[in-house]
């Protein structure tokens, strides 16, 4: 979902062409990515406070390096790079200061947004064990099976996302997908 | 490890599903799944999965995502950061280039300057990052420069010595010269205020690396790198590079990081992800300031992810020794003052095994005394200032700035008793000499094991040493030792000084011998004029990139500085001395070697 009407950054410290068309080109961004991002960041790190705030940081990033997208270089990928980047980030400051796991995923406890009648109550319930079982996963598993079956990326667009090679993604992402199947499994999906 | 059949399938059926397959393995698979019931089970499992996913809900952001982001973004992500910690951006507009070039272009980069630019004494508020104008340097032929005759050189004896009972046997394995030269270098020099960021490749002399010039336009222009580079590390990944500066004859230092390139993609599917930075390429950060107390003061030490710097900081503003550890967190872009005891220095990371199996970097603290301390700390973990004689991880009673090679299994630690000098560092006054010995972390009388005298022709107590500048090479055998400062009696005999600060020691560690007189280069390779600022070891185990800087005649006189190649030869061979670059008023050097060329993904594509 995009955000209800355009963006516009008032920020005093710049001003001038270059600068509006630099916030222009930012309101874009954000307006067509910030949604997937967060979906994304959200399944990532199963928390949703989390996720809000490396979304957050994410554009505040990007818009800090905005510079440095060229023509060349994908939007999506690079924007979806400083997501990962800054997800991996959260994850191993969290791993430092609570070594007792405070890393586990809280997802399952949050409450459901979506309106409830009794097929959203079963939709949740799916969900929360898909989650979960993408919780156990290791974070680059969990990061690049994400990538390819929830954004629906290409073996290469993936590996401009986590710097891999394009035979270094598919060789992760079948293990991923073996990891992914044995979890499913513990939460009683069948196959 | 091979795979088996089915695995080799299981990649194969991954790869279908988001069409990554060439048309010839889609035949393969096609024709394998004919008759593997096992494999169109896994295609069934692997497909009903993507289909699990791609049905999760979408669950939109906070409603006030926008005006966070707007919040952040004009607060500033430096706001609660002192001024002298945040990015200073002096090499803005060029990160693009270096980013394209660190990781895939075998190349050389020198930052320098020239007299003929700006410098002391004109007002010059917004120093340009300029192009230097390198001269192509074809492969193989480097300029190589003889070494000096024996009437030029008052020490030593240059040519060849005939063979004799000690020199007839090599004192250390001859080096491999393949490659040749080393192809990958990185230099860092700049005088005043022209610092000055060029690549040069030494492989292809044709091929300049354009890097355009980009003015500066920063109010705190006035701390950006202000005199000479005398000591640069490189973080593994290659994203950023730390240097330390004179500045003037005011016996300080200054300490930086400068953002070189986005973090390389990597062949190993399980490779850590990269360390993100809120300091954009092509950044620099100023970390602090420093007493310049010579080389237990100007060690950089990265750790192995490339996340954190550790530095150390001696406090030029107090009378006496006041030096304390520091750390540089790349992925915060921010600095931490680690100690807060007055005589504690950064050494080295190890890398520690986490609970959860991955690679968690912990620093030794040193303390300096009449017995120094190196002391293990997860210094990560905590956001305040540590006590290192306090809930450290390890502890080596004895052990000073233990220097660890890349490979993490071997150390060069320093024992002795210390004091501090006038200069407000610490030096040893007594029985102090480095050693060399394994590192194992599990061994139960300490991690640093079977300890010997890295010299192993000189007395054991006594006056020896008080410093020396020591460094690993990449391969974790070569390792070099240069502005050894000695004060006991002479060894040389009528050999020259031994040890002799002006001379580079080069040995490996696979060398049970160590060190000896016989291990210095030859005496020639550096023009008495000159004295060695820094020293790096080549990946070749064989060449080292020396930077050796001029006497200055006066203040107002230009540092000087160029970088020497040279192919350490033993026996009967000389060295083979090259300039890899030099200008006749500029300062060029140190070099670094960058990362190795990454795989272009585009030629693995289907």
């Amino acid at each position: 979902m995009a955000l209800r009407g355009p963006i516009t950054w008032d920020d005093p410290a710049v001003s001038g062409g270059a600068a509006r068309g630099r916030d222009a080109e930012f309101a874009q961004i954000f307006d067509e990515f910030s949604a997937p991002i967060h979906n994304y960041v959200l399944r990532m790190v199963g928390d949703h406070d989390r996720a809000a705030d490396i979304t957050q940081d994410t554009f505040i990033k990007a818009y800090r390096k905005l510079d440095t997208l060229s023509e060349a270089t994908s939007t999506r990928s690079w924007l979806y790079r400083i997501a990962t980047n800054t997800a991996i980030d959260d994850m191993r400051r969290r791993r430092m200061v609570s070594p007792m796991g405070d890393d586990a995923p809280t997802y399952a406890n949050r409450p459901d947004l979506a309106p409830g009648p009794e097929a959203q109550v079963m939709a949740a319930t799916l969900d929360e064990r898909v989650q979960r079982a993408l919780m156990q996963l290791r974070p680059n598993h969990r990061q690049c099976l994400l990538l390819s079956d929830l954004d629906d990326m290409s073996a290469q667009q993936i590996g401009e996302v986590m710097g891999l090679s394009y035979a270094a993604v598919r060789t992760l992402l079948c293990r991923a997908r073996g990891e992914m199947r044995r979890a499913l499994s513990a939460e009683g999906f069948a196959r | 490890m091979t795979m088996n059949g089915h695995e080799t399938f299981e990649e194969l059926i991954s790869a279908s599903l988001s069409d990554d397959l060439t048309d010839a393995e889609r035949q393969r698979l096609d024709d394998h799944l004919d008759g593997c019931a096992a494999c169109r089970g896994t295609l069934a499992a692997f497909a009903d999965q993507r289909l699990i996913m791609a049905g999760l809900r979408h669950v939109a952001p906070p409603r006030d995502l926008a005006a966070r982001v707007r919040t952040g973004i004009e607060r500033g992500q430096f706001a609660a950061v002192p001024w002298w910690r945040r990015p200073v951006t002096i090499f803005a507009g060029i990160g693009g280039t270096l980013a394209a070039v660190a990781g895939a272009l075998l190349a050389m980069f020198v930052l320098n300057g020239s007299p003929a630019d700006p410098q002391v004494g004109e007002s010059s508020p917004t120093p340009s990052v300029t192009v230097t104008d390198p001269t192509p340097i074809p492969t193989g032929t480097l300029p190589v420069i003889p070494s000096a005759t024996p009437d030029a050189s008052p020490i030593g004896t240059p040519v060849p010595p005939p063979p004799s009972a000690s020199s007839a046997e090599s004192p250390v394995p001859t080096p491999s010269l393949e490659p040749p030269v080393p192809d990958v270098v990185m230099a860092a020099s700049g005088p005043v205020e022209n610092f000055a960021l060029s690549a040069h490749d030494l492989t292809d002399g044709d091929e300049e690396t354009p890097i355009e010039a980009a003015p500066v336009d920063d109010s705190e222009v006035a701390k950006a790198p202000s005199g000479p580079p005398i000591a640069a590390e490189l973080s593994a990944d290659g994203q950023w590079l730390a240097f330390v500066t004179e500045i003037g004859e005011r016996g300080v230092n200054d300490v930086w990081a400068t953002r070189l390139s986005e973090a390389p993609e990597s062949d190993d599917p399980e490779a850590s992800p990269p360390i993100d930075s809120p300091v954009a390429v092509g950044e620099t950060v100023h970390l602090g300031e420093s007493v310049a107390g010579g080389p237990f003061l100007e060690r950089l030490s990265w750790s192995r992810d490339g996340r954190y710097l550790a530095y150390t900081l001696a406090d030029p503003e107090t009378e006496d020794a006041d030096a304390d550890a520091w750390m540089f967190d790349a992925s915060e872009g921010a600095v931490r003052r680690l100690t807060e005891v007055g005589n504690a220095y950064a050494a080295s990371w190890s890398p520690e095994t986490g609970d959860d199996g991955t690679e968690t970097p912990a620093l030794w603290i040193s303390t300096a005394g009449d017995e120094p301390v190196s002391w293990l700390h997860d210094v990560a973990r905590s956001t305040e200032p540590i006590d290192p004689a306090t809930d450290a991880l390890a502890e080596a009673a004895g052990v000073f700035q233990p220097l660890l090679s890349p490979d993490g299994s071997m150390a060069i630690v320093w024992g002795g008793q210390m004091t501090a000098d006038a200069d407000r560092s610490w030096i040893f006054a007594a029985d102090g000499a480095p050693y060399l010995a394994a590192y194992d972390r599990s061994a139960e009388d300490g991690p640093f094991v079977d300890a010997s005298p890295l010299f192993a022709d000189l007395p054991a107590e006594g006056e020896l040493f008080t410093s020396a500048s020591i460094t690993w090479g990449p391969d974790g055998d070569a390792y070099a030792v240069w502005d050894a400062t000695w004060t006991g009696d002479d060894a040389g005999a009528e050999d020259g000084p031994y040890p002799d600060a002006t001379r580079v020691y080069f040995g490996h560690a696979s060398d049970d011998r160590r060190l000896t007189r016989d291990h210095a280069i030859d005496s020639g390779d550096i023009d008495p004029a000159m004295s060695v600022v820094d020293v790096e070891l080549a990946p070749t185990g064989g060449h080292l990139l020396i930077t050796v800087r001029e006497a200055r005649g006066g203040v107002l006189d230009a540092p000087r500085a160029e970088l020497l190649l040279v192919t350490r030869h033993t026996g009967s061979e000389p060295d083979e001395v090259a300039t890899v670059d030099s200008s006749d008023d500029g300062w060029v050097g140190p070099a670094l070697f960058l990362p190795r060329e990454q795989p272009d993904p585009d030629s693995v594509a289907p």
